[in-house]
């Protein structure tokens, strides 16, 4: 009997060691985590006239920062406007350094890949955006483990509207982290597998809208 | 009996339910050790007889823990590489004596011949900037330390035909850890106590793409 009671009393407490152990890994999955070093100012310098422009963003597999999350959540930093109409967005993959699509993920924000983002509305920004008050807007985590392995491009297209014409991103900061971006003319979203990125721009320089790439 | 028997089994599938399974998985996924060359790659050819030395910076460091690194190297142009010898200097952080010098190999050799015309070697088999190859050299044994620097050296053959053709990644974005420089000369054959080659590693490396766990 002595025994049983002993055999049980172990099991309660590898059960007891087990509960604990998912409780630290959930508790740590529940923190958010760069995947990549992201903008470390708001500068809100040389913005051009976003209708009818595309972003393209590059985050680099070569900076990826510890082990892979299962998902990812990009960022915008606003910085003027009051709506953003976006036309489409998406996050292309290649291989590392390479110019050709390997996989295209369609990124949202409230499920829609065109949304229209009224930066007017406190719940969207607390404080009117200005370049030391970004709005920094969140879209819907991607389902996607970003590997090391690969390069990735977050594209976004916004619509040919005059609302569009007043809206500032918060780039190009001097203090970009790992990421780089330049903006073209046109959709640029729709290139699909097999397809080549639009001609890099080579410009080397700091995203205006992706703010940052978290776990979440 | 019976409630020992399930008792025990009950234990045995908590054990193996908690032990750290994430832990093992991540393990085997390649992590990168620093920032390594981002974005597209220029192309910088003719290197019969040179040596390319890249600098990992201890403090260029991620924090992550590997018993061993992996070097991987960018090709842009060439059908062969002839690689006469490759080493790995560790120094004193911000030192240029050189403190242990370790092989680097590529199939069990440190003076391998890569076929870069081989699609087991570049998937795509008409190199280029657009589609750089990379080759991933063997593990090699040691643990990076954020309290030293190491200078991955990679000297190819001089005299050799196949090098004068040969193209390596020339990055053109800034934004990484890896530095280095280039030298006609030999600069894979210096011992310890001996000072690092005097070069300037103030831009971004030639040929050293990666440094991963894997």
């Amino acid at each position: 009997m002595n025994t049983v009671k002993g055999l049980a009393k172990l099991t309660l407490q590898l059960a007891a060691l087990a509960a604990s152990s998912f409780a630290a890994t959930w508790t740590a999955a529940a923190t958010l985590v760069n995947v990549t070093e992201g903008q470390g100012n708001a500068t809100s310098s040389s913005n051009p006239s976003w209708d009818g422009l595309s972003e393209l963003v590059l985050i680099p597999g070569a900076s990826l920062l510890g082990p892979s999350s299962s998902a990812t959540a990009i960022y915008l930093g606003f910085t003027g406007g009051s709506i953003v109409n976006v036309g489409n967005m998406v996050l292309y993959a290649t291989p590392r350094n390479g110019s050709t699509v390997v996989g295209v993920t369609k990124v949202t924000l409230g499920a829609s890949q065109s949304p229209s983002i009224d930066l007017a509305s406190k719940s969207v920004c607390a404080v009117t955006p200005s370049p030391t008050s970004p709005c920094i807007v969140r879209l819907d985590t991607v389902n996607l483990a970003l590997s090391p392995l690969k390069d990735y491009y977050f594209a976004i297209y916004f619509t040919l509207d005059t609302n569009n014409q007043s809206i500032a991103g918060m780039g190009q900061s001097a203090a970009r982290g790992a990421l780089s971006g330049f903006n073209l003319y046109g959709d640029q979203t729709r290139v699909g597998v097999d397809g080549a990125l639009p001609t890099f721009e080579n410009s080397d320089a700091a995203p205006f809208f992706v703010a940052y790439v978290a776990n979440e | 009996m019976k409630i020992l028997f399930k008792m025990a089994a009950l234990a045995i599938v908590t054990i193996s339910v908690s032990a750290p399974r994430s832990a093992a998985a991540a393990a085997a996924a390649a992590e990168n050790l620093v920032r390594g060359i981002i974005g597209p790659v220029g192309s910088n050819t003719s290197w019969s007889g040179y040596s390319a030395v890249s600098k990992i910076p201890g403090a260029g460091l991620i924090p992550v823990t590997s018993e061993t690194t992996v070097f991987y190297l960018g090709f842009t142009a060439g059908t062969r590489a002839d690689i006469k010898n490759m080493v790995l200097y560790t120094t004193a952080r911000g030192g240029s004596t050189i403190t242990a010098v370790t092989p680097v190999k590529l199939g069990g050799v440190s003076d391998p011949s890569i076929d870069l015309a081989s699609p087991s070697v570049c998937p795509v088999v008409e190199i280029s900037t657009y589609n750089p190859c990379i080759v991933r050299l063997d593990p090699t044994s040691i643990t990076l330390s954020a309290l030293n620097d190491y200078y991955l050296v990679v000297y190819f053959t001089s005299g050799d035909s196949n090098n004068e053709s040969v193209g390596v990644t020339q990055p053109i974005f800034s934004q990484t850890s890896l530095t280095g420089s280039d030298q006609a000369a030999d600069d894979s054959r210096l011992t310890v106590r001996d000072a690092i080659p005097n070069l300037s590693y103030s831009s971004a490396s030639f040929l050293l793409m990666y440094v991963m766990t894997d």
